[in-house]
């Protein structure tokens, strides 16, 4: 055991670790200060074993670039050139009277390091000797393994075509230099890429539909300002780690907290009301709410009349948008009416998409269904305009005809008055009718007030119509845009906020020259997904058809070829698969070339022909960030690539060095490229890689990409490393103010711009014929499908002990819990068939089988299963995966694609898949169980 | 060595641990893991765990183990089995990834308890079931029955902060003190035949800085510093608002591990899905827990925050709320 002074002792330390740690800058903090040095460390000898254990020779900053929200910055500890732990860096900065966001990390990012030396590792570039799956490969030299990926890219674009190749790496947020590394390969070549913010199911469609935007979230810490919290489908507990403390810290600080989620989850826990609605019914109860707060005449009318389409008319005869083109000779059909008091005539309503602005945008941000930012403020201010929100009125049409026509609000209103009194949504949600005018009270009266909303409402089939009648609630209140209120949506990893950073690294010739595949179309289409939609009567293949031969959204590749080539990294594409059963057995043999670049063997690496290791979070520079918080973070290399492993962006350097070469041997150089009228050289791929040697190393890419933002501009490396997080100059829909939390949507409410909606306004009536045939031209509730005919509902919640997949294969994180996936039941359901706790038990339905074992808890509902999503397939299950059991599903609105704001943009808009939906049927296992 | 001459350090470094705040995360139980307990025979070992209440914990039973002092007598508890920690699971990763092994990776041995095995769980019938989380560590006592207990005064206080630690050139392996803790806190290292327990971070405190377990709690749950220092945030929540309480107080070792209980959280709900206002968590439990005071500690902590919600100042809630990490402890820089 080593024994030194303790005069040796320190001067080691100041000598090393601390001088390392702060340069030497920071002085000892108080509790040495505030002791009477002379009476420290009577023992010294034996104790410096523990003081040694702390020690370190060099510290650098590392994030985790996974598809994770949390963002948080972390310190990375090395000794002798092995990374020992992390621990958040905890120099985020602070907003003044707002808990600040440090320290920031979870039991996932504080064990980090394991990928780096654990058993999951890939070491080599390794070759396929066995079936797909079974873990047999040979090691090969990087060379042979990138030779025979590109001698296949040429001989697939020769005797094919470039989109039969894709690239799947998903959120660039996370890591923008690895993403931008495959993109940018593909974009060359002229493979396609895929969309993923829709296929994991996370984008709310709903959001598009009523507000034309992708997505837009307050930053967590703004939750303090609410006074009034509803976290609604969303366990920020187990799933925003992080984030979590703002819920208990705004309690304390007086905010009222209601939990709404079918089982007593670790939010409700907190919370000072827990609401369970029967799973799916979400959508009811909001419009329960909706209905106490239209009768109580607790809604802001102005907000209405000014923000939303409420007041827009709405034919009687057809059911459709009084248009212009109705009233006059050429008409535009995108310009709209509503009724003016006081002149008792139609009038024209301004920034809707028929009038565009006046100065050109210069960027199309592609979260927008428009840009409507270069109108001028004020746009929307309705001056002397009193529209009416109700009555019935008469207008002359162009024809000379007369028609009725009502404003949507009421419509809108009877629909509500009608169909939705506490009472009968009572009888839907199973919620107590006195609870929900209470609910519905509370919410309109405890202001600013906030929905937080997550996958547990954004999961459904109709989860379009959950989600716009949220915004519906926020639009009554007057919630949006202001600090503390609003309605928040944090599942999925969607904003990287230097957005054209992104585009100048990916798609370097635009992304209109860039092969954007809808993945969840992709994957339906080639798996030949049976989705038994057929018992909900609504024929998917119909809708996919006329939206795919009216060009409104895409399928690769195109002319009916089959997919060849899929290269996948930084994504366990195979392995969260919704359709799982079905692609392996029909995409996966249409496949003639898998290849996956990864540090850990998952399970798509493992489906994989040839396999790249590839450099952990802590090995390469990259940038990190998320809705969550506005603060733009880095890694680095704490040590260089461990074994072979080589950063994304030089894989996919040396793989276009190679695919040049290819070309070259193989004498096919060069190919026009009819659908962007490009012809492309093949030969010149390196060049084109790193424009010309500029872009050699990741270092080079994060400095280009730093300069070519204006939200990150003036922050580079160096700021970043030595000063830490730095806070984005610019967002997406507000302004950054100064020693505030970022909330979305004030450039429309409060600089009263058009919203990029079809109307300019916050729009929750679409009249396009799908919407009408399903019957959710308006938002109302729509019932879960019920396609599986079978007893209880699929639930696949996120776990504390992953993300996503990563972890849950890590040793510590299983042995934190019970080792293995988990099937979770009801006592009742438990009951009833038999089953104990830990015991094997089977879940299955028509499209899959999943053998587990399975936790009894007190806190789930009778009626359902729940399962923590995608557990790797070679875990501790005796068949299957979470994904076994799901087909996937499309709801036909999110196929829409020739309607103003709603259309086809890469994690815009398309079908997610859906999950929550599914029914499943559980028994006891009796068979045997493999040693 | 008398007890007289350990018990008193000049100063003692308490903890705080707000259970309204705690969000079950895990997070700590990792952060020290990784800095301290990943040595051979310390795999079993969590000197900071994390536990869902009302459950049999970790080590299963742990509460009724035995050990402390009943009328300052020092009383000899059971030594927890390996299987009543959980023996660690092992994986064969590369065999199945790597090397083309058939089957699955299972947990080896079979997954039948392990130390968060509950988690979640709770008691009570739906709806109205009920738990919470409980963050456990050494109490870094005022009276260790481990020191008491041990037979070669390896076991010592440190004068500077109290922290109660093993002397490993002492320790010589008689598992006395695990035997004496009612807290099953010190563990045996089956490697090195010697005691190994929570020590408090002592190498950080010395610098000024937080413990891994306080420092990375990303509930912001974790208060530490000096009892006697009027300005921390322990010594407000211990003493002047004595809304801290100790676990266990009737095991007899004065532990300087203190818990705000919880008082967040739903009340019952009636039978036709109206909110009662009967508390979900039964006052007996954590009667049980936290002594009889805590009943008063409920209604304070209940008052002070209806005082945040009609927008008067509490400076109870502000002391929990921590807007400052700074303000909730030492340092947490590293």
């Amino acid at each position: 055991m080593p024994r030194s002074t303790r005069r040796m002792f320190l001067r080691a330390a100041g000598a090393g670790c601390l001088a390392a740690a702060f340069g030497g800058s920071f002085a000892f903090k108080t509790l040495a200060a505030a002791q009477d040095p002379n009476a420290q460390y009577e023992y010294t000898g034996w104790e410096n074993l523990h003081r040694n254990e702390w020690t370190w020779d060099k510290k650098t900053r590392g994030a985790h670039l996974i598809n994770c929200t949390g963002a948080c910055p972390h310190f990375v500890y090395s000794k002798d050139g092995v990374v020992l732990r992390e621990e958040p860096s905890k120099d985020i900065p602070v907003f003044s009277g707002i808990p600040e966001y440090n320290p920031r990390g979870c039991n996932k990012g504080a064990c980090a390091a394991d990928y780096m030396y654990g058993p999951h590792r890939i070491k080599y570039p390794l070759i396929r000797t066995g079936e797909r799956g079974e873990g047999k490969w040979r090691r090969a030299s990087w060379d042979e393994a990138l030779e025979m990926i590109a001698d296949k890219v040429i001989d697939t674009i020769r005797d094919h075509s470039a989109d039969c190749i894709s690239v799947f790496s998903p959120v660039p947020a996370v890591a923008p230099i690895s993403f931008s590394a495959g993109h940018r390969f593909a974009h060359f070549i002229g493979a396609h890429t895929h969309t993923f913010f829709d296929w994991y199911g996370d984008q709310p469609t709903g959001t598009v539909q009523a507000l034309g935007i992708q997505g837009d979230s307050c930053e967590t810490a703004d939750w303090y300002n609410a006074r009034m919290i509803i976290t609604w489908g969303s366990n920020p507990l187990t799933t925003r780690i992080p984030d979590a403390h703002y819920l208990a810290e705004a309690a304390m600080n007086g905010t009222k907290l209601v939990s709404i989620s079918p089982d007593y989850n670790a939010t409700s826990i907190k919370a000072d009301q827990w609401i369970h609605p029967k799973p799916g019914t979400d959508a009811a109860l909001g419009l329960g709410m909706a209905y106490v707060i239209i009768k109580k005449g607790l809604y802001d009318a102005q907000n209405l009349k000014e923000q939303t389409d409420m007041p827009f008319l709405v034919r009687t005869d057809n059911g459709r948008y009084l248009r212009e083109v109705d009233m006059v000779d050429s008409g535009s059909d995108a310009m709209f009416y509503s009724w003016d008091t006081r002149t008792r005539k139609p009038v024209k309503m301004k920034g809707s998409w028929g009038e565009q602005p006046e100065k050109k945008p210069p960027i199309q941000p592609p979260f927008f269904g428009r840009n409507t930012l270069t109108f001028p403020k004020g746009y929307l201010e309705l001056g002397d305009l009193d529209p009416a929100l109700e009555g019935t009125f008469k207008v002359k049409l162009k024809d000379g005809s007369r028609v009725e026509v009502r404003p949507v609000f009421a419509n809108y209103k009877d629909r509500i008055m009608k169909d939705y009194s506490p009472r009968q949504a009572s009888a839907i949600t199973g919620v107590n009718a006195a609870v929900i005018t209470k609910l519905a009270t509370d919410y309109a009266t405890i202001t600013p007030s906030m929905i937080i909303t997550g996958a547990g409402t954004n999961h459904w089939y109709y989860s379009d119509v959950n989600f716009r009648v949220f915004h519906f609630l926020s639009a009554l209140t007057a919630s949006d845009g202001r600090n503390g209120g609003g309605v928040q949506h944090y599942i999925g990893q969607w904003k990287p906020v230097p957005l054209p950073g992104v585009g100048a690294l990916s798609f370097p010739r635009g992304g209109n020259k860039h092969r954007f595949c809808q993945t969840t179309i992709w994957s339906y289409y080639h798996s030949e997904v049976y989705d038994a939609m057929e018992n909900a009567d609504i024929d998917t293949a119909a809708f996919l058809n006329e939206s795919l031969s009216t060009g409104q959204m895409p399928l690769y590749p195109r002319d009916g070829r089959d997919p060849k080539v899929f290269l996948c990294y930084r994504g366990n594409f195979l392995n969260q698969a919704k359709g799982q059963k079905y692609m392996l057995r029909n995409l996966w043999p249409k496949l003639e070339l898998i290849v996956n670049a990864n540090f850990r063997m998952d399970t798509t690496a493992l489906y994989s022909d040839i396999v790249l290791p590839s450099a952990h979070w802590y090995e390469k520079t990259d940038l990190n960030m998320s809705h969550e918080l506005t603060f733009l973070k880095m890694t680095e290399a704490a040590v260089k690539p461990l074994w072979e492993s080589k950063t994304d962006w030089e894989i996919f350097r040396l793989l276009s060095e190679k695919v040049a070469k290819a070309a070259v041997k193989k004498g096919y150089v060069k190919y026009y490229d009819e659908q962007f009228k490009w012809s492309r050289d093949l030969s010149m791929l390196l060049s084109d890689y790193t424009d010309n040697g500029k872009l050699e190393t990741d270092v080079d890419a994060v400095e280009f990409f730093l300069k070519k933002a204006p939200h990150t501009k003036g922050i580079t490396l160096d700021t970043l490393r030595e000063k830490g997080p730095q806070r984005f100059r610019l967002n997406w829909t507000s302004p950054m103010k100064e020693d505030l939390p970022y909330t979305p949507f004030q450039h429309f409410v409060d600089s009263k711009k058009p919203w990029p909606t079809l109307t300019g306004r916050q729009q929750f009536f679409i009249d396009h014929p799908t919407f009408f045939t399903l019957g959710v031209e308006l938002p109302v509730y729509k019932a879960p499908i019920d396609a599986d005919k079978y007893p209880l509902r699929f639930n696949t919640p996120h776990s504390r002990y992953g993300i996503h997949s990563t972890w849950k294969d890590n040793t510590l994180m299983l042995r934190l819990h019970r080792g293995g996936p988990l099937i979770e039941l009801s006592v009742v359901e438990a009951r009833a068939r038999g089953l104990k706790d830990n015991d094997w038990a089977e879940v299955w339905n028509d499209h899959g089988r999943i053998i587990a074992r399975v936790k009894i808890r007190a806190g789930e509902p009778a009626g359902r299963v729940s399962m923590n999503h995608t557990p790797e397939l070679y875990q501790d299950m005796i068949e299957g995966g979470s994904q076994s059991v799901l087909p996937i599903r499309m709801n036909p609105t999110s196929l829409v694609g020739n309607y103003g704001h709603l259309k086809f943009k890469p994690n815009y808009y398309g079908p997610g898949g859906v999950n929550r939906d599914t029914r499943v049927e559980v028994k006891r296992y009796l068979g045997a169980v493999p040693g | 060595m008398t007890m007289e001459a350990v018990s008193k350090p000049k100063r003692q470094l308490a903890f705080v641990t707000d259970l309204n705040k705690c969000i079950g995360c895990q997070t700590c139980t990792v952060a020290c893991k990784r800095l301290w307990s990943g040595n051979p025979g310390q795999d079993y070992m969590y000197w900071r765990n994390v536990e869902t209440v009302p459950g049999l914990g970790y080590p299963k039973n742990w509460t009724k183990k035995g050990g402390g002092f009943k009328n300052d007598e020092l009383q000899k508890g059971k030594r927890p089995g390996l299987g009543d920690y959980g023996v660690p699971f092992e994986f064969e990763y590369e065999e199945r990834l790597f090397k083309g092994a058939k089957g699955r990776v299972k947990p080896s041995p079979s997954a039948r308890w392990a130390p968060n095995w509950e988690d979640d769980q709770g008691a009570g019938d739906f709806p109205n079931n009920y738990y919470f989380y409980l963050p456990r560590m050494c109490n870094h006592c005022e009276k260790p029955a481990c020191l008491e207990a041990c037979p070669s005064d390896a076991i010592y206080k440190r004068i500077e902060d109290g922290l109660v630690v093993v002397n490993l050139d002492k320790c010589d392996g008689k598992k006395d003190c695990i035997e004496a803790c009612p807290y099953a806190k010190p563990y045996f290292n089956s490697v090195t035949q010697q005691a190994n327990k929570c020590f408090g971070c002592f190498p950080r405190v010395e610098k000024g800085v937080a413990p891994a377990c306080v420092a990375q709690c990303v509930g912001r749950a974790m208060h530490v510093g000096f009892l006697d220092d009027p300005g921390s945030s322990v010594h407000k929540l211990v003493n002047t608002w004595k809304v801290a309480l100790p676990l266990y107080a009737e095991f007899g070792t004065k532990p300087n591990v203190f818990y705000v209980p919880p008082f967040l959280g739903p009340m019952m709900e009636d039978d036709m899905g109206k909110t009662s206002s009967d508390n979900k968590i039964p006052l007996a439990l954590l009667e049980k827990m936290f002594g009889s005071e805590v009943k008063n500690v409920l209604a304070l902590l209940s008052k002070e925050r209806a005082r945040k919600a009609k927008n008067k100042p509490s400076d109870l809630m502000d002391v929990l709320i921590g807007q400052r990490s700074a303000d909730m402890m030492i340092d947490p820089l590293t």
